[in-house]
């Protein structure tokens, strides 16, 4: 008679390597999906560096600058714009027009050369945002961005990913203000709660979020 | 039974044919009908063991997901330094300019984004576009963007510069001006630029004895020369079809060749249209079916060499004095012909084709002047090209003077006669051993540019400023978009520079000329108001009652000619071969013949049997002593013993697009597009002739419904399916629309199938061109396509145009079958398709009854070449390998203007807002667009017409866009039994 060829344990290891093999894809995929939510994926939180250390804090929050004094086409565009050299120059070429700091602004001008910001709120190719109606319907830029009068560089508060969209797409009344309050960083409603506001702008202004694909997908 | 023949039991083999191949249940036909994408089977690798398919399989999964998690790109954002006062970056503006093409303008607004033009629509206020455009204006844009075209001054094939240029040539300009430049010559095509004529007038100044000879391989001699004959001077003879009852066109194709196609095309069309009841008849003689006669209630066809006797058949008919019968083949028919043209009176209309020669230019004045239609539908005016010449003479006269050495200097301003000239000049030759001094200026480094000593990169039109006149003589500027995106100059610029200006820019040299012959008021309003409107006003010529010439009631008609007769025309596409480069236009389909990439010997079914050819097969084509060779294919509805030959192929230099396309015919031809006792031999090879006819087929039904006026008044609801083969039912409740939902009508009484729709949503909508190879596939990958349908006899067949793309079915088949979900509907009705969702399984496509959907088989798009991504649309998404793609109803215009709208604080849109790129690019306007909850919207009200219909409609998935089917108004007395023209009812 033939000996065996598998020993009795064999049954046990049999097992245990069925359960080990799923746990490993189980966990491959468990870490794939972690990376492509974490920050490091998407950024978020990541302050980045730019060729010229302008400081949002320093021109909000300390100097006053309203954010449209930059972003000039957010009431009227997809894109809200950035500010060309020649904004930078109205007020530098009277103020620290000697700082170093500065430098590249005014090669840039003089050269006619512009500056090459990296952009910190990028969205994918095929997303189509727009500017204008989320301002219009009162929207702030609080609410994408951040407390951006805090940040000394621009980082991405939010993932800015699909799920995030949704979440007030779906109900936007949280995220509603007057739009006398839009580029207003401190504001927080008064006299009534945010649910009560939401839901008295959102007849206002008529909001009606779409969340089907092509409202942001062409 | 097979799944053929299961759908041929269920579907009796319809009457509407797309190809000879699909009447006669051939292989090609059928590979294409029985799967959808025949040649995928071929890419299965076999080779290869099952081990190596799954490791290569599984690798590519974990690359696959591994890419999921490499981190976004830094990308860089980009401000101005300066930003114009009025550029809203994200907002695209628009510019009225001026598309050039033979001499004749075609106002055009064109879209910038930031400076970038990316697409051109029609000038709703030109005359010469009314707000239409043809494929080429529209594929005028990619033109821009080519990455190879001309870049730098090339001196005997080296980079050289503006600077050696004007270093060495103008010093030696310097001797021939000394003895009054009697060896000067510039060589242009046709010019209606007043400012640049007056440039070439001024050139005279210093060169008193230099010529300005000109040449357009697509000339319109014979037309000067019949006006000549018929008014004692070279006349323009343009047509106003707006209040014309009854047309006869002779070989002429007044939708696609003619000065006027645009207005033309919108001034029949549109009135065919909507099923309606316009007292227009139209009838046609064609020796090969061209857009304008297909489309014609009444189509007769006959060798070119015969339509001068059967003009005289109907001038004797109508009793034009002195013309006696021709005794054409179609005698009947003429008189027939003669007694409509004879009622109508004052509102009909002769018109001649272009290659014909002047005689019958002359005759048909002639009848018009018989008919008392000069004035109304027929209108002579002052030429709108400056120093008309006769271009063939003209080239003569050069060549001439070249072989006898009077030629010191040579300027070639935009023309390509190496490639072109009539080949009894051996002008390559000449040109090369007789000429000292040869300098050509274009867009490409063409023929032409590469035996010149040096070439001068030409600006285009969307990068320079110039003026050109229209059809009518409007006066309309051009006007650039961009700088020149290369060291560039316009014709302006450098016939400026020939006359002692280095520096002139074109701007100063147009704006100069009309502020120098402004008279009176405020100029500087004058001309901002013209480059608003993009034309000036009131500067149309108007019609002067010149009296025809008695002789012309005398003229002998050339006598029809025995054999085979070789006509040769432009292309649809390529035109003259200018546009060779192009590769939309090389991609989109040829009218009627619906072939890519390739020209070939067009003849009827019954010429190719007697000449014991068959398609594809290599013949050699021999006029006199001239052969070509090139493949033949063959096309119902050409006239027996007519060889049709599209111009514009064979080029070899001038870019990487136009090589191996096609085969140049203009070695066969001398003075005229239509040459005698053509011989035809086998060279027993084949040349695969691609043609899209069989693809995406709905085989078997009558999907084209049309109907003759008698037998619409008799039935008006004749397109109606019996309702007892509809099923409205679904397991679902209907989903309501309640806010707008989106509809579209497509009207094939208008339809000529021009194809100005499918480049305009390949130019809107980012679509990617395939090559040749691909297509021979079934990967072409237009959104809207059309499909051309022949019914009746082979030889004499009916024709019909059917655009078809995305109908964005309420129950689309295509939506539950994805695994994805990449394929949903929209709440007002669209059919999305979400890219980035799509995994490609193809499924969608395979279940989608109308074959509208796209598959990227390869990345299609060119991601690599930088100026081509300055052409994209940046509001639709480049596509990428693996994805589904289709058309969206231009979605990105729907939420242009709806957002906009809400930003604005007005709800409503009004009708006609906005507008699909295929609706705004329609010379006759076939297409509307709009809400279809809006009872009072154009595209509601059409649907309510009792011709409206939708195809497939016992699928019960409730499309979207639906058609007006076409209603013809036949010559009762012609007989609708008649053999020789078969009008079809519907036979539903």
């Amino acid at each position: 008679m033939m000996a065996q060829l598998f020993p009795p344990s064999a049954n046990t290891w049999a097992r245990a390597s069925i359960v080990l093999v799923l746990a490993l894809v189980g966990s491959v995929l468990a870490l794939g999906y972690l990376i492509s939510d974490s920050p490091y994926k998407t950024r978020q939180g990541e302050a980045r560096h730019q060729p010229i250390s302008f400081s949002h804090r320093h021109h909000v929050e300390s100097m006053g600058i309203e954010c449209r004094y930059c972003h000039v086409h957010v009431e009227e565009s997809k894109f809200a714009g950035i500010p060309p050299t020649h904004t930078c120059m109205t007020c530098h070429s009277q103020i620290w027009v000697d700082s170093p700091y500065l430098e590249k602004v005014r090669s840039s001008y003089e050269k006619q050369e512009p500056i090459e910001w990296v952009r910190v709120h990028d969205l994918p190719d095929f997303v189509y945002f727009n500017h204008a109606i989320h301002v219009k319907k009162g929207v702030g830029c609080y609410s994408c961005h951040g407390a951006v009068d805090k940040m000394a560089a621009v980082y991405k508060e939010h993932t800015l990913g699909m799920g995030w969209c949704l979440n007030c797409h779906r109900n936007p009344e949280p995220n509603l203000r007057p739009r006398s309050e839009i580029t207003n960083m401190n504001w927080r409603p008064e006299g009534e709660t945010q649910a009560e506001l939401g839901a008295r702008l959102a007849n206002e202004y008529q909001v009606n979020p779409q969340d089907n694909c092509y409202t942001c997908h062409r | 039974m097979t799944r053929e023949g299961t759908l041929k039991s269920l579907h009796p083999v319809s009457e509407q044919w797309r190809s000879l191949d699909e009447l006669s249940g051939t292989s090609e036909a059928e590979t294409f009908a029985a799967s959808e994408f025949p040649a995928a089977w071929d890419e299965v690798p076999t080779g290869q063991a099952r081990r190596d398919f799954l490791k290569v399989m599984s690798a590519s999964m974990s690359l696959a997901g591994l890419g999921a998690c490499v981190r976004q790109p830094e990308e860089k954002i980009v401000p101005y330094v300066k930003q114009p006062e009025d550029v809203i970056p994200g907002k695209p503006r628009y510019y009225a300019t001026s598309f050039t093409r033979g001499g004749y303008g075609f106002g055009v607004l064109a879209e910038s984004h930031q400076g970038r033009p990316t697409h051109v629509e029609g000038n709703p206020d030109h005359p010469g576009s009314l707000g239409a455009t043809d494929p080429s204006i529209q594929a005028s844009v990619l033109e821009l963007w080519d990455p190879e075209r001309s870049s730098t001054v090339i001196r005997r094939g080296k980079p050289a510069s503006w600077d050696t240029f004007a270093k060495e040539v103008l010093p030696s300009l310097e001797k021939i001006a000394s003895d009054g430049g009697q060896g000067f010559r510039v060589l242009t095509g046709a010019v209606s630029s007043p400012s640049l004529a007056t440039l070439i007038r001024s050139l005279r100044m210093r060169f008193p004895n230099a010529q300005w000879h000109q040449w357009e391989p697509i000339h319109r001699d014979e037309v000067q020369l019949g006006s000549e004959l018929a008014f004692g001077d070279i006349k323009e003879i343009r047509y106003n079809f707006a209040g014309a009852h009854t047309i006869l066109t002779v070989d002429a194709d007044i939708m696609t060749d003619a000065p006027g196609r645009l207005a033309y095309a919108r001034q029949v069309m549109s009135r065919r249209g909507q099923g309606g009841d316009t007292g227009l008849r139209t009838y046609a003689v064609e020796s090969y079916p061209t857009s304008t006669g297909t489309v014609a209630d009444h189509r007769f066809q006959a060798k070119a060499s015969e339509m001068g006797t059967f003009l005289s058949d109907v001038a004797h008919e109508l009793g034009v004095d002195g013309v006696g019968p021709g005794h054409s083949p179609l005698e009947a028919e003429a008189k027939a012909v003669a007694k409509d043209l004879k009622r109508g009176g004052n509102t009909s209309a002769v018109v001649v084709g272009d290659h014909l020669p002047a005689e019958v230019h002359l005759l048909g004045l002639a009848i018009n002047s018989f008919l008392t239609s000069l004035g109304t539908i027929v209108e002579v005016t002052e030429p709108v090209h400056i120093h008309p010449q006769y271009k063939l003479a003209s080239i003569e006269q050069l060549t001439k003077d070249a072989k006898e050495g009077q030629v010191q200097c040579l300027i070639v301003l935009d023309a390509n006669p190496v490639y072109n000239a009539p080949s009894h000049l051996d002008f390559a030759q000449v040109y090369e051993e007789h000429i000292p001094l040869r300098i050509h200026a274009g867009l490409y480094q063409d023929e032409t540019a590469r035996v010149s000593h040096w070439h001068l990169p030409l600006s285009h039109y969307l990068e320079t400023w110039g003026d050109v006149r229209a059809y009518d003589g409007t006066v309309s500027i051009v006007q650039p978009l961009i700088a020149p995106l290369y060291d560039s100059k316009s014709t302006h610029e450098i016939l400026a520079l020939f006359g002692g200006e280095l520096s002139a820019k074109a701007a100063d040299l147009v704006k100069g000329y009309w502020e120098a012959v402004s008279q009176g008021g405020d100029f500087e309003a004058k001309w901002n108001r013209a480059l608003h409107d993009g034309f000036m006003a009131d500067t149309r010529l108007e019609h002067i009652p010149y009296p025809v010439s008695e002789a012309a009631n005398k003229v002998k008609m050339p006598p029809s000619e025995e054999g085979l007769e070789v006509v040769f025309r432009p292309c649809p596409n390529v035109y003259d071969g200018r546009y060779a480069n192009n590769a939309w236009l090389q991609e989109t389909p040829r009218p009627l013949s619906r072939v890519v990439w390739d020209n070939a010997i067009y003849m009827s079914p019954k010429t190719a049997e007697h000449l014991k050819v068959k398609n594809d097969e290599l013949v050699r084509l021999t006029v006199g002593d001239k052969t070509v060779e090139g493949p033949v294919w063959v096309m119902p509805g050409a006239a027996k013993d007519v060889l049709t030959v599209h111009l514009g192929y064979g080029r070899t230099h001038g870019g990487e697009v136009l090589k191996g396309a096609g085969f140049s015919a203009y070695p066969l031809i001398e003075s005229s597009k239509v040459a005698f006792g053509a011989r035809v031999a086998s060279v027993k090879r084949t040349y695969e002739v691609v043609t899209v006819q069989d693809h995406w087929t709905l085989q078997g039904r009558n999907h084209v419904r049309h109907a003759t006026e008698s037998e619409y008044r008799a039935n008006p609801d004749f397109a109606q399916e019996p309702k007892k083969h509809v099923l409205p039912l679904s397991l679902y409740p209907d989903y309501e629309y309640t806010g707008r939902a989106w509809g579209m009508t497509i009207d094939l009484g208008a339809c000529n199938g021009c194809n100005a729709c499918m480049v305009a949503c390949q130019s809107e909508n980012n679509i990617p061109v395939v090559g040749k190879a691909q297509v021979a596939k079934g990967r072409e990958m237009h959104w809207i396509r059309i499909d051309r349908y022949f019914e009746g006899d082979v030889e004499e067949p009916k024709f019909s145009f059917q655009p078809m793309t995305c109908m964005h079915c309420e129950r689309a088949p295509c939506e539950p079958v994805c695994p994805a979900n990449a394929t949903v509907h929209g709440p007002e009705g669209l059919n999305q398709m979400v890219y980035n969702r799509c995994i490609g399984t193809r499924y969608c496509s395979n279940n989608c009854p109308y074959k509208v959907r796209r598959f990227n088989f390869h990345l299609y798009a060119d991601w690599d070449s930088e100026s081509l991504k300055a052409q994209r649309n940046p509001d639709v998404t480049v596509r990428g390998r693996g994805v589904m793609e289709k058309c969206t109803y231009c979605i990105q215009r729907i939420k242009e203007v709806t957002i906009q709208a809400k930003v604005d604080d007005h709800e409503r849109i009004p009708d006609g807002k906005i507008r699909t790129a295929c609706q705004s690019a329609c010379p006759t306007d076939a297409i509307a667009f709009g809400d279809i909850n809006d009872p009072n919207s154009k595209v509601a009200k059409l649907k309510k017409l009792p011709v409206n219909y939708t195809v497939l409609e016992e699928l019960n998935v409730a499309p979207r866009t639906s058609y007006l089917a076409a209603v013809s108004n036949p010559n009762p007395e012609l007989g609708e039994d008649s053999p020789k023209v078969k009008a079809h009812g519907n036979h539903h």
